[in-house]
């Protein structure tokens, strides 16, 4: 589903964010990237969604060549996609619910169905009741999850989350990570980036990157974190 | 089809949230892009009412002979060939050929037929009856249209020697060239058509200008909101589209305005023009343009504001690409 073939993508001749990347990713699994800030988290699920191409190599997405993606191809690609980013980036003139409706909106449904499923999505992640409320009167927690209500309305086959637990207390980040992998149980592709390795588990495969290379591609963290 | 649809209206729904907004300054804009539209606008108008004036008005040379009011009516009639005569002369005088023969005729006015236009169209018939007998004299008018001699129609000298020669014509009391002004006036229309043009094409390009200006600061208020909807997949053309609606509205309601105070300029205006026409009798008055004209305008004014957006749309958004 996910083809990282040689990957390196370079911002200056001396910074490299991504080394020479190989990885490979199948439908429906967990994946948690996992590593310091500044190994190339972020870069690595950027390219997935074509927020950044690569210098050299080949990323693959359901069989899509990033690098030869045409632009008028992007919108199309990223329906397909649940994108959740550290910073929740919802519109906060907008209520939570209209927040939620926007991917379904722009992909032409129609309001009372975008509506509905905006509530369904809502629900999912227990926020269905604060669905009129202005994202700034939610908390923390509350608004990353709108943000995975935002990211799973479109039902995407691939939920890349960017540090979705930063920034929040454990109970919040348990909340949201227990919404992320209830998607996962029901079939959906995950990518979870973090540095905090305290939310890594047996339930999913760990990609440990460090300066942009892929240092210890298969971690079980029951069994001692990530190397 | 449908979904089509529903992407425009969504698009103008959210144009028109946006420009509805306090801190938008739509209303500031309107103002702006209406002020400088209502100076062509206003430019038109008059022109438009002027246009029917003048092209009633002949601008064929006209030579006007008047005889003396003594003249006996055999002898009146009597001086037709010689005026022909003079006429051909004159063309004999320059271009040989076809082209010298040209369109000219000539009418004899009795003083009684001119009596009866005088009545007709002046709307003086009572003081017409008050005078008793007929002042008129006996008159012909001579109409030089496609004359193409050494008085060639737009040559002046020309005619003026003609009427100098029909003046020395024995019972001719004077000779008037009647249609100099009316050439000058359709040459003023005409320079003032132009002068309207480039003030307008001049004004447009304010109006495209500040339709930028305003599409720019949206863009960069909404850039959040731009990002988000690419995030989740927005095509470029879904995120366009309200700033498409925004600057046609803006270019809309700003012609509308435009032709409204241009219209209402109107009424205190045609107070002082009616006094001005009294005088020639005449009861010309500045009507506003008729619908079809104001329909235009309109659809012009939405795509002045529609460009200002189109042009803003694909050099900002690209940078945010």
């Amino acid at each position: 589903m996910i083809e990282f073939q040689d990957v390196t993508k370079q911002y200056s001749k001396d910074a490299a964010a991504l080394s020479g990347v190989t990885l490979s990713i199948a439908k429906g699994e967990l994946i948690y990237l996992a590593g310091p800030s500044g190994a190339g988290k972020s870069t690595l699920l950027k390219m997935i969604a074509a927020i950044e191409r690569p210098s050299s190599g080949s990323v693959q997405v359901n069989g899509q060549d990033i690098g030869k993606l045409k632009p008028s191809g992007l919108p199309y690609l990223r329906r397909n996609l649940g994108l959740i980013l550290q910073q929740q980036r919802l519109l906060l003139d907008r209520n939570v619910l209209v927040n939620v409706m926007l991917p379904l909106v722009v992909g032409g449904a129609t309001r009372a169905d975008a509506e509905k499923r905006a509530r369904a999505a809502l629900d999912k992640v227990g926020l269905l009741d604060k669905a009129l409320m202005m994202p700034q009167s939610l908390s923390g927690g509350e608004q990353q999850r709108a943000s995975i209500a935002r990211a799973i309305v479109n039902r995407p086959q691939i939920i890349l989350a960017d540090e979705p637990t930063a920034n929040l207390d454990r109970a919040s980040a348990a909340r949201v990570l227990d919404a992320l992998k209830a998607f996962h149980a029901v079939g959906v592709t995950c990518l979870i980036s973090t540095h905090d390795e305290h939310i890594l588990d047996a339930a999913g495969r760990v990609i440990y990157l460090d300066r942009g290379r892929v240092v210890d591609g298969w971690h079980d963290s029951a069994t001692g974190g990530a190397a | 089809m449908i979904s089509w649809i529903r992407q425009h209206w969504f698009a103008f729904g959210h144009a028109v949230r946006h420009l509805a907004r306090p801190r938008s300054g739509f209303l500031l804009n309107v103002l702006v892009v209406a002020i400088a539209l209502a100076l062509p606008f206003a430019g038109l108008t008059v022109l438009e009412n002027v246009r029917p004036v003048s092209e009633q008005l002949s601008i064929e040379p006209e030579i006007s002979i008047f005889l003396a009011l003594d003249t006996p009516r055999e002898k009146a009639m009597a001086l037709a060939p010689r005026i022909r005569r003079i006429v051909q002369d004159a063309q004999d005088g320059g271009e040989s050929g076809d082209a010298r023969r040209g369109g000219t005729r000539l009418e004899f006015v009795s003083r009684e037929q001119a009596l009866d236009r005088l009545k007709n169209r002046s709307g003086l018939a009572d003081a017409v009856v008050a005078l008793g007998s007929n002042p008129l004299p006996d008159a012909y008018v001579l109409k030089l249209s496609e004359f193409s001699g050494a008085a060639d129609a737009s040559d002046p000298s020309g005619i003026d020697a003609i009427a100098a020669q029909l003046g020395a014509l024995p019972g001719v009391e004077s000779v008037q060239v009647d249609s100099a002004w009316v050439k000058r006036l359709a040459a003023l229309l005409h320079v003032l058509r132009i002068a309207l043009g480039f003030l307008a094409a001049t004004l447009g390009i304010v109006v495209i200008a500040v339709v930028f200006n305003t599409i720019r600061l949206q863009v960069m208020n909404q850039r959040d909101e731009i990002e988000v909807a690419r995030l989740v997949g927005a095509t470029d053309r879904f995120i366009y589209r309200p700033f498409y609606y925004a600057g046609a509205l803006l270019g809309l309601c700003a012609g509308a305005v435009a032709l409204g105070a241009v219209a209402a300029a109107l009424h205190p205006l045609n107070d002082a023009i009616a006094e001005f026409a009294r005088l020639y009798a005449s009861e010309f008055r500045l009507a506003p343009l008729g619908l079809a004209s104001t329909a235009a305008l309109l659809g012009l004014s939405a795509a002045l504001g529609l460009l200002g957006a189109l042009f803003s749309v694909r050099r900002h958004l690209a940078r945010l690409n």
